[in-house]
């Protein structure tokens, strides 16, 4: 804890933080420059919340608070997991769980040109970029990463797509790999994609596999780390 | 236009392909057999005549209330008994507010034949004076939180509620006879409402391959399935309603197997109910005891 904090000039960093709460006094750190993410705003001298969850602290001055949510609120750069819900000429309206729908351009894929432009059906499951967001605009998404190549951007076949809270994703993406991938992981083999607007897509080549996996990780949700390994652990000597 | 695709849950084609693939195999997404119900819970509120269900994810409450009011020309004797459901967009984003929409006419429609028409309440003895005032009884079905099977859960929630109810006790007095006191609680103890079984709903859901057959359908469940049927019936195996949404085709022998599968489920759900009732009255028994603590200490 204390070492977390070293270099921040608030004792709130990976506290539980609540709308109203002051976290920073900028009256007593003159000669500093701090950056603002998600959850924070200046309100004269100081920094207040603006949303319930943790405050997390990046070196050497980031500031931002991380909550867990149902409700996707877009951010440039996450990789999120889309629904194509139609397509427009110049556009593939994407559902992306925020606000409003999210635009695919035809011509952000791999070498993308007006005579190769991809064919979706609607429904189907896409992994994409969020390039733009813009508040009152809407989303702007790619398959691309960002020097231009596909990575493991596009649409995902087969497998089951379950949607869960911002936190539980972000939780899965987190490094070192969060307890629940890491156990089932040595033993199943899967494949899976986590987009940070709360959707996870599993993949197994039997089922059965991919049922277990997806209701692990919707369980893990409230689990601790040790809790996590326990349970699958537990699962996995039933499947054997 | 575009705020309203954005608002509604939409089913993608991995998910509808998965949901029917691994039914073939007998599995079904949330681990479940495919012949095997959700966890149920039943809670009681404070008041006399509430329960909240729940049914896995699925919360669905009910309300009971009585007032008097003029009986139907044609049923002078008879008290009344009607079924109102909300249907909130907390539940489901795809429930508008305001008017009631399909689904919501539906499910009180089936809920109300089950319950009425199988005559499960005894109307006569709501009757307070012939022609004059009778007893009307209203349940109130809120939905708070769609995951499906939204028919069980909510029948489930009136039957409970109704166990539970209480109205007051009145009697006539006056001059000619004819004046109607009504007692308050603290006055007289109210009475229960006299139900003669309890209809169960049990809902099972087809898909387009013939052979397979869910019984208590989730969401996801529910948008894959090209049909699902609803049978109504309680402990003793007598069937009050059947309702079959959906256009498709059953067999014969396909219903008369879910009719003996909803006979042993109803029977099951029954003595789940009768329990949380019984368990509930006794609470209730006891909190009436007045306990004076400090009546022996000096």
């Amino acid at each position: 804890m204390e070492s977390k904090s070293a270099g921040s000039s608030t004792n709130f960093v990976d506290q539980l933080v609540y709308p109203g709460d002051v976290v920073l006094d900028l009256s007593t750190m003159t000669n500093q420059t701090i950056k603002l993410g998600g959850g924070l705003r200046q309100d004269g001298d100081v920094i207040s919340v603006m949303k319930a969850g943790r405050l997390r602290f990046s070196k050497p001055n980031k500031y931002w608070v991380e909550s867990s949510q149902k409700r996707y609120v877009p951010h440039a750069e996450d990789s999120v997991l889309g629904i194509i819900v139609d397509s427009r000429s110049d556009n593939f309206l994407v559902d992306i769980k925020g606000p409003t729908l999210a635009f695919l351009p035809v011509l952000a894929f791999e070498g993308g040109t007006r005579r190769n432009i991809p064919k979706f059906e609607v429904g189907a499951l896409i992994y994409v970029r969020v390039v733009k967001a813009i508040p009152g605009m809407n989303p702007e998404l790619s398959c691309t990463d960002a020097s231009g190549k596909a990575g493991e951007f596009g649409a995902l076949k087969e497998g089951y797509m379950f949607e869960c809270s911002t936190g539980l994703s972000r939780m899965l993406l987190s490094t070192p790999t969060c307890p629940v991938l890491d156990t089932l992981g040595k033993k199943l083999s899967f494949e899976i994609a986590v987009g940070l607007n709360g959707r996870v897509w599993v993949n197994a080549s039997s089922p059965s596999t991919t049922i277990i996996v997806a209701n692990a990780l919707i369980n893990s949700e409230v689990l601790s780390g040790v809790q996590q390994k326990i349970m699958a652990e537990k699962l996995l000597q039933r499947v054997q | 236009m575009e705020q309203r695709y954005a608002n509604c849950w939409r089913l993608t084609v991995n998910e509808k392909k998965f949901i029917e693939s691994s039914l073939l195999s007998e599995l079904r997404v949330d681990g479940r057999g495919s012949l095997e119900y959700r966890k149920l819970s039943i809670k009681f509120g404070k008041d006399n005549g509430s329960a909240e269900v729940q049914l896995g994810e699925t919360r669905v409450m009910s309300f009971v209330s009585a007032e008097l009011v003029q009986p139907y020309k044609d049923r002078p004797n008879e008290g009344t008994l009607s079924i109102f459901t909300e249907f909130s967009p907390m539940a489901d984003p795809s429930f508008e507010p305001g008017r009631p929409g399909e689904s919501a006419v539906e499910l009180g429609r089936i809920i109300d034949r089950g319950l009425r028409e199988s005559r499960a309440i005894d109307t006569e003895s709501l009757c307070v004076l012939s022609a004059k005032l009778v007893w009307a009884i209203r349940i109130d079905i809120h939905i708070l939180d769609n995951a499906g099977n939204l028919v069980d859960a909510a029948n489930i929630a009136a039957l409970a509620s109704l166990s539970t109810f209480r109205r007051s006790e009145c009697s006539l007095g006056g001059e000619d006879g004819q004046q109607v006191v009504v007692h308050p609680p603290e006055v007289r103890e109210p009475l229960p409402l006299i139900i003669h079984h309890l209809p169960v709903a049990v809902t099972f859901g087809f898909f387009s391959n013939e052979n397979l057959v869910v019984l208590d359908p989730t969401y996801h469940e529910e948008a894959v399935m090209t049909g699902s049927m609803t049978v109504t019936l309680n402990a003793n195996g007598d069937v009050c309603a059947i309702q079959k949404p959906g256009r498709q085709g059953i067999f014969q022998r396909v219903i008369m197997h879910c009719l003996k599968l909803a006979h042993v489920k109803a029977a099951d759900i029954t003595t789940k109910i009768i329990d949380a009732v019984e368990k509930h009255n006794i609470q209730r028994e006891v909190q009436k005891v007045k306990r004076h603590s400090n009546c022996f200490t000096d």
